[in-house]
């Protein structure tokens, strides 16, 4: 195409520069042109937000807006969400929420509420959970029925605060995210009620035994 | 339906805990293998939380074309000329395809599942609005979409008809006159049951109800669209189609139907796929458009279809006119049901149920009730709308079926002023009676349904709802309470092949299991996951059979070069057929091991016993002299006894003996707004009995899932069309999906009885709540009006629609504030 325009954006911290026709939506500069693939299409009117990014911080609908709007901008897509300070070179606790309270099945629509429940956790770090239903309730899941999600992010906003309290209550203002710190308390026993009473699954030796192998990277504990 | 076998092979009674209402499940905490019963975390979701899924869309391919779509504007038009030249002579455009130029290919036409002939591209007459014209395939998605606009088309329009009743109307204009011995647009009967038998009923009866209800047009709308990426490699002469598919293996075989392409020669993959429930199951014209462009330009071809083509033109779901009746004595015993059906299929007979099922399981309309007379007739109409009648989240019309029989109980209730709660009790199909034979001929393996009536009755606190019922009428209070039940009876997991088949194909299921030197497993199935936790539920199958360690199982499915041939997953079938053949594969590969581990622990064969709880072979009388699989695998390798092949697999192809039937109660609790006619959910619980669970949470999400479905159907989803057949429901504008808002939280709980046919007891559990729910809450918004003399209010029961009812029954109140407001604010009240 002839009038095509250079453009900078900044995605998950990278700086990029592409040249896209000024019709062209963010979403696909951010999918065909970056190649990143996590955030997803679901519609054509702007209702279902699986294109859900952060841009400059907040919340958008990459699929409403013209790649040549997000010029200079800093955009976060779940690509990024790894990196972030607080996911503490692993998943991030919102990824880890999703995890552990079964808040996906198809995984479609995950990488939009996972945005839209950052932006959340930024402005208002203990939610009620009237509030994570506003502020998922651009986002359509066909699959899960909300329950877990809301859950999800209930989980992370709990790990998010205990992690605060164990830094003494110091925040990190990195992205919005509160410094991380590893793992909370280690317990001793795998920590589930009437559970194996065995030694934690993340940690301890269990050389000789093939089935107390480490399981799940510790993110029972 | 009756098999000629008793029970399935292998069937195994070690899970079978029937008076248990199962244990609290175990987190998985990495102690446990991870078996039958535990929570384990999905190993499918860090590819997804970390945006590294892999969906048709996410395809990219050396030289890949786009193709778009081009469709009518019209619901019912001749096509007088296709010009495609302004397009063609774009600078990105490659080629614009019509009928034409699929004819001279043979792919101008396809085959629906149910046997009928669908235009690809439109031959000749458009038959519904959005149908597909010609197809323009460039370089880029914008500039398809360009050319797309730059086609010209010239159409006749033709007057259109819409509604199923008119279209049977002598004088109604005829959707199919290309078919030769289609005079009008009736498509068939249908008959179920003793008329004469239960007609005699009814004449004896004391009381009998009627009621007329539509259940709506809906779209399985999974959030991710259909597509697909198809790739012909002329140097293999391979056709390659990664598609957004609930069924490879038999897309296969009818892609290479269609195509002519030998079957060897062609490459399903099912990659991950966002959401299926019945969307994904049939084939759909953009798929074959991009395959015959692929072939014919030999460079890849990507198409994906946007949420309002998704709407308007694959597969809708349900569109059943019913009107059902029963008769009974007066103190509430059911003797008979009737039901008559007027079904919109649509331009195409396209229905997707197994083929000898023209209305796929409708007939087990006599639900969980023990009722002796039962006859149901039904007629498909053709209509100017798109084809459709898949089973979204259903087992083949179950959903309709529940949904009469559950809101005619109701009715009786009502009629009889008797307790729903108490009549649905008295007319049970008792525990003792299993198996029982209903008067339509299905053969229910196992239930209890009093007993999930009676925990959901419990865990809804429903005395407690009914006197608050009564003391806000006495009140006259602004919000009326409803409290809706529906104990319903599933029927899933087909085959057995030799009674249900699509396209031909007999509706068995596979697994194949192959356990490497070092230990661990590879499971390979012939069913397809768009979300269901396959990955890991089957893995845990293997785990328990095996006393492997559920993270040392990979499970791989959804590609047709390296699975075992398999039906596909809908109507709740992979967990009863696919798991089923899991757990046999796991059994033999158990069988096989036995003789190693006899060779490695130095003993006589007979003398090898399974330890289940360990997950180890012992020698009997020596429980220190164990070996596990993990163990045997080397010496199956290494060390393998003579006579015996080396390795150590098993492929299972499992046919059931036999249907599953998982059952449940659910219990809605509904205040609904007198001024507004808004219904919001006090209560919602569900109790849902699987059979032996593989894993709670698992089957929690799904029930959730299906839950917030289900108040879709009820409270907000209509795929409608105006007079000329113009959709007017086809985006998410106006096709409406509950969001987090609109969805309570749910209170879910279980009994546990296993099926007796089942190798693990397990009975499928996926589209229970999206089939129990809608009759659940249509009867909690009836119940609160129901003393006014309310029998049914129709779905959508949207807020303009329920306050209608509430109107009609002298039971609205006037937003007295805002009348106050308009009253004295002049200036207010002109805003
Ligand atoms: S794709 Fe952006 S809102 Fe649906
Ligand atoms: S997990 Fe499938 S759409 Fe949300």
């Amino acid at each position: 195409m002839t009038d095509e325009t250079e453009i900078t954006l900044t995605v998950n911290g990278t700086e990029h520069t592409v040249e896209v026709e000024p019709r062209r939506l963010l979403v696909h500069a951010i999918r065909e042109d970056l190649d990143l693939t996590g955030t997803h299409i679901g519609c054509d009117t702007g209702n279902c937000g699986a294109c859900t990014v952060l841009k400059d911080g907040e919340p958008i609908k990459s699929c409403l807006m013209f790649a040549t709007q997000a010029d200079g901008a800093e955009i976060l897509t779940v690509e990024g969400m790894e990196d972030l300070p607080a996911a503490d070179d692993d998943l991030h606790p919102l990824q880890e929420g999703f995890r552990e309270e079964h808040g996906l099945q198809c995984g479609y629509c995950t990488p939009g509420m996972l945005m839209a429940g950052k932006a959340l956790l930024d402005e208002n770090p203990e939610p009620e959970e009237d509030e994570i239903r506003e502020a998922i309730s651009g986002n359509l899941c066909r699959c899960t029925g909300y329950q877990n999600i809301v859950r999800s992010i209930e989980y992370a906003a709990d790990e998010l605060d205990a992690r605060a309290a164990t830094d003494g209550g110091a925040v990190a203002a990195a992205d919005g995210e509160r410094s991380a710190d590893a793992g909370g308390e280690a317990d001793t026993f795998c920590g589930l009620e009437d559970c194996c009473g065995g030694p934690d699954a993340s940690g301890g030796d269990h050389a000789g035994d093939q089935f107390e192998r480490e399981y799940l990277g510790g993110e029972e504990t | 339906m009756s098999s000629d076998r008793e029970r399935a092979p292998d069937a195994d009674t070690e899970y079978q805990h029937p008076e248990d209402d199962g244990p609290e499940p175990e987190k998985h905490c990495g102690h446990g293998r991870g078996g039958m019963g535990e929570e384990v975390n999905r190993k499918e979701d860090k590819r997804f939380i970390t945006g590294r899924g892999d969906y048709v869309d996410d395809i990219k391919k050396p030289g890949m074309l786009h193709c778009e779509i081009v469709r009518s504007p019209h619901a019912h038009a001749r096509v007088e000329e296709i010009d495609g030249s302004r397009a063609e002579a774009m600078d990105e455009v490659v080629a614009v395809l019509t009928a034409e130029d699929l004819l001279a290919h043979d792919l101008a036409t396809m085959p629906t599942l149910m046997d009928d002939t669908q235009d690809v591209l439109v031959n000749e007459k458009v038959k519904f609005q959005s149908q597909e014209v010609a197809a323009v395939i460039a370089e880029d998605r914008y500039a398809a979409k360009d050319g797309a606009q730059k086609v010209e088309v010239e159409y006749d329009v033709l007057d259109p008809v819409v509604d199923a009743e008119e279209a049977l109307e002598d004088d109604a204009p005829l959707v199919r006159d290309e078919l030769d011995d289609q005079e009008d647009n009736h498509i068939f009967d249908w008959e179920t049951g003793d008329k004469e038998e239960t007609d005699r009923v009814f004449e004896e009866a004391d009381v009998t109800v009627e009621e007329d209800m539509l259940y709506q047009r809906l779209h399985p709308a999974p959030i991710e669209t259909c597509g697909a990426v198809a790739d012909w490699d002329p140097g293999k002469d391979k056709m390659t189609v990664h598609m957004t598919s609930q069924a490879p293996h038999a897309h296969r075989t009818l892609f290479s139907q269609v195509s002519g392409i030998p079957e060897h020669k062609v490459r399903i993959v099912s990659p991950d796929v966002g959401g299926g429930f019945g969307n994904k199951v049939p084939i759909y014209p953009g798929y074959v458009v991009a395959a015959a462009a692929s072939y014919v330009l030999e460079e890849p071809v990507k198409w994906v279809e946007e949420r309002s083509e998704n709407i308007q033109t694959t597969g809708f779901a349900r569109d059943y006119d019913m009107t059902g009746e029963l008769a009974a004595t007066e103190d509430g015993e059911i003797k008979g049901v009737k039901v008559d059906v007027l079904a919109n299929h649509g331009a195409y007979n396209a229905a997707a149920q197994p083929s000898k099922f023209p209305a796929g399981f409708f007939n087990i309309f006599t639900g969980s009730y023990d009722i002796e007379a039962a006859h149901g007739s039904l007629t498909a109409a053709f209509t100017n709308t798109a084809p459709g009648g898949v089973a979204y989240r259903c087992s083949f019309r179950v959903t309709e079926a529940v949904y009469l029989i559950e809101r005619m109980v109701k009715v009786l209730a009502d009629e009889l002023d008797v307790d729903p709660a108490e009549i649905r009790r008295k007319n049970f199909i008792p525990s003792e009676a299993f198996p029982y034979e209903s008067a339509t001929g299905w053969n229910y393996d196992s239930g209890d349904y009093e007993k999930a009536l009676d925990k959901a009755l419990e865990m809804a606190d429903y005395e407690h709802y009914r006197e608050e019922q009564q003391r806000r009428l006495e009140e006259d209070a602004d919000k009326l309470i409803g409290i809706g039940i529906s104990s319903f009876t599933e029927v899933v997991g087909a085959g057995p092949g030799k009674q249900c088949d699509i396209a031909g194909i007999e509706m068995f299921d596979s697994a194949d299991l192959r356990v490497n030197p070092t230990g661990n497993a590879v499971l390979r199935v012939g069913v397809q996951t768009q979300g269901q936790g396959h990955e890991t539920t089957f893995a845990q199958i293997v785990a328990e059979e095996l006393g492997m360690d559920v993270d040392d199982i990979t499970v791989e499915h959804g590609d047709t070069d390296t699975e075992p041939y398999g039906l596909g997953t809908y109507g709740s079938r992979s967990t009863p057929v696919a798991g089923a053949a899991a757990a046999v594969a796991a059994r033999k590969v158990r069988d096989k091991a036995k003789s190693i581990a006899a060779n490695e622990l130095e003993a006589a064969e007979e003398d090898i016993e399974w330890d289940r709880e360990s997950g180890e072979f012992h020698v009997a009388g020596a429980p220190d002299r164990s070996i596990t699989i993990t163990e045997i695998a080397a010496g199956a390798y290494m060390n393998h006894p003579g006579g015996e092949e080396p390795g150590l697999e098993a492929t299972n192809y499992y046919d059931p003996p036999e249907m599953t039937y998982p059952f449940g109660s659910y219990i809605v609790v509904v205040e609904i707004d007198r001024e507004t006619g808004e219904v919001d959910f006090e209560k919602f619980v569900a109790v849902d009995d699987c059979g032996n669970r593989i894993n709670p949470m698992i089957i929690e999400g799904q029930i959730h899932g299906g839950l917030a479905q289900g108040i879709g159907t009820a409270m907000m989803e209509h795929v409608t069309y105006d007079d000329n057949g113009n959709v007017t429901g086809g985006d998410f504008m106006n096709y409406l999906l509950p969001t987090a808002n609109e969805i309570p939280n749910f209170e879910t709980g279980h009994t546990v009885t296993p099926s007796p046919h089942h190798p693990i007891g397990a009975k499928g559990v996926g589209e229970s709540p999206t089939v129990g729910s809608p009759p659940a809450i249509v009867n909690a918004v009836v119940d609160a009006m129901s003393e006014a003399g309310v029998s049914h209010v129709e779905m959508p029961m949207t807020p303009d629609v329920v306050w209608e009812k509430l109107d009609e029954v002298g039971l609205s109140h006037q937003p007295a504030r805002n009348v106050e407001f308009s009253v004295e604010d002049g200036e207010h009240a002109d805003d």
